[in-house]
């Protein structure tokens, strides 16, 4: 390529250049780069844009492997998703599932974060203990939480009927929507609230400790150099938390599918999703219901970041 | 003063462990057991006569499970390391491309790489199905790989473009040439730099990989193909399996990332934080 180009590269002033990350070639357009970002590029045009487009022009069409062929069909999906019970239901749930998650995971997140913010023996430790959850697969985490919600052998009815507060039969999951939605959630919660730790102590790490010196010297209460000093600056590590945790909890799949299966106290919206493409094979409908979980992510994460980050300068 | 937060720390370190290990230790604790004595009351909170007869059932039972888990715990390792080599060789060169030189149009594409990570993966499961069934690849580890490697790539592009960018700019203006050289720059000076960004890129991807359930649940039909973690969920669904035998298989199914999690901690922590700041 450049080595047949005898007149154009000036190779040794080149060299002693000292600022800019790489030389610029005015004189010819230079392939390599594009050489080394071509493979990426290509997965994601072919692997991601063009899906993406596929589900929201699709959305418009009737694609049904029962009822071929495909032909459009202005907004029927949409209407007939609104008219199914299941799938209304599952948008409540999912509401929920979001409403817990986002909050549960937020507050532990600037809890163990706070507890880990000053240096101490072991510290490195427990971070490597809390990131377990988050490494493991949500759906075996599901499995792994049966055992603990049980109704006859699992962890908080045994935990019950030790203490003698209950007989320790109670069913947990799949009578009670509520009951069965924040239990489910919170096992969910269990694998994503370890990012939240660690985006909110990245940002707590930055926090100059003279700050709180000072605050103490000034009479302020660890409680009010918390609500004045660590809330404020860890905005923004608090916004991308909170993004994280809304897309994961509007997507939410594995958890429900494997705790709850296919009962309407529980199914959320990626389930009902899932069920309508590829067991009632009404693929359409499917993609209406993704479109519509995208766009609701992605408002939700604008308004997230628009109420909760700030720009923080030191 | 300095005592009450010692003391406040320690109930805060020991809460995060309980909500860490609890149901890790639950789990491990019913795996060991026999169903009579997991379904004991009162119940047993240590395993009181420990037994190795759940794992060695699902590992060389006679059943059909034990070939099911053997090989779909060959499927996952195959799935997972695959992604994760392809996914790191094409971000480490996109990431370098991307941080260290310049040409046009570098920023639009850049912004293209990372708008597909604000999308949730989900968004593209139906198409991604039919456009593998078109090919002919539902059910072969190509698919799977396939789509794996183009839903952790942008992130991957993105972790390795901040370490690229990170490093001192006087190393390439060294040995910088011409094109053919630009590479061996890469290979020679700015990769061993970069070692710790490609290993938390390749620890992140691995963990992703493993713990993907409902791309794999779809893209694979068989056997052939399925991860442990959609075999593992299809046990759960039978029912007649006992909880023990499903909490050992769930155990085999967190050794791997729970080991790599605890060796590698740092270099995961590392490049989460370095995917996560923008």
């Amino acid at each position: 390529m450049t080595v047949t180009s005898s007149t154009t590269t000036p190779r040794p002033a080149e060299s002693k250049i000292p600022a800019g990350p790489a030389p610029v070639r005015r004189s010819r357009p230079d392939l390599l780069p594009y050489l080394l970002i071509a493979p990426v590029m290509i997965f994601i045009a072919c692997l991601a844009l063009v899906p993406a487009v596929f589900t929201v022009v699709q959305s418009f069409f009737k694609v049904d492997a029962l009822d071929p062929p495909t032909r459009f069909d202005g907004f029927g999906n949409f209407v007939r998703l609104a008219k199914d019970h299941a799938v209304v239901g599952s948008i409540g749930n999912t509401a929920l599932y979001v409403v817990i998650g986002v909050t549960l995971s937020t507050l532990i997140g600037i809890g163990a974060a706070v507890v880990l913010q000053k240096p101490f023996r072991g510290r490195s430790l427990v971070i490597a203990v809390l990131i377990l959850p988050w490494a493991m697969p949500g759906v075996v985490e599901g499995i792994l939480w049966t055992g603990i919600f049980d109704p006859n052998a699992g962890l908080i009815n045994s935990v019950l009927s030790s203490l003698h507060l209950s007989d320790g039969d109670a069913v947990l999951l799949g009578q009670n929507r509520l009951l069965t939605i924040a239990l489910i959630e919170l096992v969910q919660v269990w694998q994503i609230a370890p990012l939240s730790v660690l985006l909110i102590l990245a940002v707590l790490q930055l926090i100059p400790g003279e700050l709180y010196e000072a605050a103490q010297i000034d009479g302020c209460t660890p409680w009010s150099a918390f609500t004045r000093i660590t809330l404020p600056l860890a905005r923004p590590g608090i916004a991308v938390t909170m993004v994280q945790a809304v897309i994961a909890t509007l997507n939410v799949f594995d958890q429900p599918y494997v705790l709850n299966g296919a009962a309407n106290t529980g199914a959320s919206v990626t389930m009902q999703t899932y069920f309508i493409s590829f067991q009632d094979l009404d693929f359409g409908q499917g993609y209406a219901l993704s479109l519509l979980i995208t766009i609701v992510t992605l408002l939700i994460s604008l308004v997230v970041v628009r109420l909760v980050y700030r720009r923080v300068e030191l | 003063m300095k005592r009450r937060t010692g003391a406040g720390r320690s109930i805060g370190v020991a809460l995060i462990l309980i909500w860490s290990l609890g149901p890790i230790y639950w789990a491990i604790k019913t795996s060991l057991q026999t169903e009579a004595d997991a379904r004991a009351k009162p119940a047993h909170y240590l395993p009181t006569n420990p037994t190795l007869q759940n794992y060695s059932a699902l590992l060389s039972g006679n059943s059909d499970i034990a070939p099911q888990i053997r090989q779909s715990a060959v499927n996952i390792v195959i799935e997972c390391g695959a992604a994760t080599i392809v996914t790191v060789l094409l971000a480490t060169l996109a990431g370098y491309a991307f941080a260290r030189m310049r040409f046009r149009g570098r920023n639009v594409l850049f912004y293209a790489v990372l708008a597909t990570m604000a999308f949730p993966a989900y968004t593209t499961l139906i198409p991604l199905y039919r456009i593998m069934s078109t090919f002919g690849l539902v059910n072969t580890y190509t698919g799977i790989v396939l789509v794996y490697v183009s839903g952790f790539v942008p992130l991957a592009t993105w972790i390795l473009h901040n370490y690229f960018a990170s490093l001192p700019v006087g190393i390439e203006e060294a040995g910088l040439v011409d094109g053919a050289r630009r590479l061996q720059v890469l290979w020679h000076l700015l990769l061993p730099l970069a070692r710790p960004g490609i290993i938390s890129t390749a620890l992140i991807t691995f963990l992703f990989a493993w713990g993907q359930f409902l791309f794999p649940l779809v893209l694979s039909s068989d056997l052939s193909t399925q991860p442990l973690t959609v075999v593992i969920a299809a046990l759960q669904g039978r029912h007649v399996v006992p909880s023990t035998l499903l909490n050992a298989a769930g155990v085999l199914a967190i050794v791997v990332p729970a080991a790599l999690a605890l060796a590698f901690n740092r270099y995961i922590v590392n490049g989460l934080l370095a995917g996560s700041t923008k």
